[in-house]
């Protein structure tokens, strides 16, 4: 019964959200879907209020105004790391990855949340610790060699270079098996090679059973997706696929002036 | 490593290690029983800092509490001695737990300044609940640890139990640090933010940290009342909250084995140095400043620095 619920609803519901900085009104009742398995896109120009409403999906931000359902759970007031533990997950604009910590033990820590040994366990070596130790190593490896991350898997994730750094962030948090993988501008930094190894790289997540929700201002990048939704001024403006989107007034004037 | 070498490496310090009693004075085997005990208790302040980025001072207090309950347990009830530092640990752990949670939401120097604190409100109540601690008097008639009658009472015997026992600390410690919460914890320093939305609960897991590290203060407070067979305010004030984090500090954070030379480094130097006379305390600070402006990853981390660059030519 619950499944088919599941199956019907949306997998993330963001109904009303509201927000302002003082006098600065940067959400004003945002009212949008993300369907499961889909790769939903949210563009906008800079300052539309995507950060902002990226922060409030994943637990960063308390939202003045309105709910956020996620897998048909009212998640509005959950701390960030009780919705991971639901299964949202999600990157930052600018990398945050563990830069003292290899590559490889970056990956390990995806499986953080699907993982359940305490502080004394791991001390003694339980055993369950050692099987959950090898464990994150096997997803490491796994990973490691999914996301082409091999030759760099020892060395520490603050030295290798900003497009590696983009890739470990995502790479760990497909470890981490979302049930809905969250990316905020993941093109930022890189160049025109990487963004299309990127589209290729999100189509096949998407395919593989991830949903996306891909937060971009690259017009470019999220014609991958297959619904859109375009916010500017805090209010979503135009909804739709990406060809429909363009053709939109709205949209060709919130981000060509015209 | 090859063989030979991890032989070497393992085996030379052992050999020390074993020897020194021997050969040692009684005097120098005294000192290295107390860089013992503050390998432990400043072990957990070094883990707090290392791995969670907390500025302990309060460790005084526990280190206090494992004193003063054994003390009452053992001296004034007569119970055995895993039962005055079982109390030690309890108490310390469940004040830890019921401190740390609303303290530990604190960062940076606010929650340096609420350590701080704790361990200047510990040190005003031992003074001041002198119908349990003693007050400046102290309590004094500490039974010996005597396990089937064999008494750990001299240096010599006290040193083949206190550094079994610190080595059996860092190796726990060593194995925490590679375990899911170790590299949860690594994370979480590193960027608090992305360990979140990996589901790592970093309150939690600070608070654990707190009640792990307060359990080792305590730990080695009840073993340092069985050594000296009294306790007083004295041994549990400010200044000994900074002897363990400075002896953190300097050892290096990020080394488990980094305590062991603080507290080698703060125990044994200026013993060493008071023999250059009235100059001695001025040698040993300028030694200490020249330490922590040479060495920012203490003496532990510029080891292991020396010994990757060696291995990678």
């Amino acid at each position: 019964m619950i499944v088919g619920t599941e199956k019907a609803d949306p997998l993330l519901q963001v109904a009303e959200v509201s927000h302002r900085f003082g006098g600065l009104h940067v959400l004003r009742g945002v009212d949008f879907g993300v369907p499961p398995g889909s790769l939903t896109g949210l563009i906008g120009p800079n300052g539309a209020g995507k950060s902002t409403l990226f922060n409030i999906i994943s637990g960063f931000l308390p939202p003045q105004r309105g709910t956020v359902r996620f897998a048909g759970r009212d998640i509005t007031r959950d701390p960030v790391q009780t919705r991971t533990r639901a299964g949202l997950v999600r990157t930052f604009q600018t990398p945050k990855v563990f830069g003292k910590l290899s590559v490889r033990e970056n990956l390990m820590i995806g499986c953080y949340r699907h993982l359940v040994s305490g502080v004394v366990g791991n001390m003694l070596r339980s055993r369950r610790s050692r099987v959950e130790m090898e464990l994150m190593h096997a997803q490491a490896a796994e990973a490691g060699e999914r996301f082409g991350l091999t030759s760099v898997m020892e060395r520490a994730a603050g030295q290798v270079t900003a497009g590696m750094q983009r890739l470990v962030e995502l790479a760990r948090a497909c470890v981490s098996q979302p049930r809905l993988l969250m990316l905020d501008e993941p093109s930022s930094g890189l160049n025109t090679t990487e963004i299309a190894q990127l589209r290729e790289l999100l189509q096949r997540l998407n395919r593989e059973g991830i949903t996306i929700l891909l937060v971009s201002h690259d017009m470019h990048l999220v014609e991958v997706a297959s619904r859109v939704h375009v916010l500017c001024f805090g209010s979503i403006i135009a909804s739709g696929a990406m060809a429909q989107i363009k053709q939109d007034e709205r949209v060709r004037q919130a981000y060509l002036g015209v | 490593m090859s063989p030979l070498r991890r032989t070497l490496v393992w085996g030379i310090p052992f050999v020390v290690w074993v020897a020194l009693p021997f050969v040692a004075t009684r005097h120098i085997v005294d000192l290295f029983v107390f860089a013992g005990l503050y390998t432990i208790a400043g072990l957990g302040v070094a883990f707090l800092l290392g791995q969670c980025g907390i500025v302990s001072l309060a460790q005084s207090v526990f280190y206090g509490i494992g004193a003063y309950c054994t003390a009452w347990f053992c001296a004034h009830k007569g119970l055995p001695s895993p039962v005055g530092m079982a109390a030690g640990i309890a108490l310390s752990t469940g004040i830890a737990a019921l401190v740390g949670w609303p303290v530990l939401r604190l960062s940076g120097h606010f929650l340096a300044l609420a350590t701080l604190a704790l361990g200047i409100i510990g040190q005003v109540l031992f003074l001041e609940w002198d119908w349990l601690t003693g007050g400046t008097l102290g309590i004094g008639g500490i039974p010996r640890i005597a396990p089937f009658g064999f008494a750990f009472d001299t240096p010599f015997r006290f040193y083949f139990l206190v550094w079994p026992i610190a080595f059996l600390l860092l190796v726990l410690h060593h194995n925490l640090l590679h375990s899911r919460n170790g590299l949860a914890l690594q994370a979480m320093r590193d960027s608090p933010e992305a360990a979140a939305v990996l589901g790592v609960d970093s309150h939690s897991l600070k608070v654990k940290i707190f009640v792990l590290s307060a359990a080792l203060g305590s730990a080695a407070g009840s073993l340092f009342a069985h050594y000296v067979t009294f306790v007083s305010v004295d041994s549990f004030a400010i200044d000994r909250a900074i002897s363990f984090l400075l002896l953190a500090v300097l050892g290096g954070v990020y080394t488990v084995w980094g305590p062991v030379l603080g507290a080698l480094f703060i125990t044994v130097l200026p013993q060493w140095l008071s023999r250059l006379g009235d100059i001695h305390a001025f040698v040993f600070a300028a030694a200490l400043i020249a330490a922590v402006i040479l060495l920012p990853e203490g003496f532990g981390g510029a080891i292991r620095n020396w010994w990757r660059a060696r291995a990678a030519k």
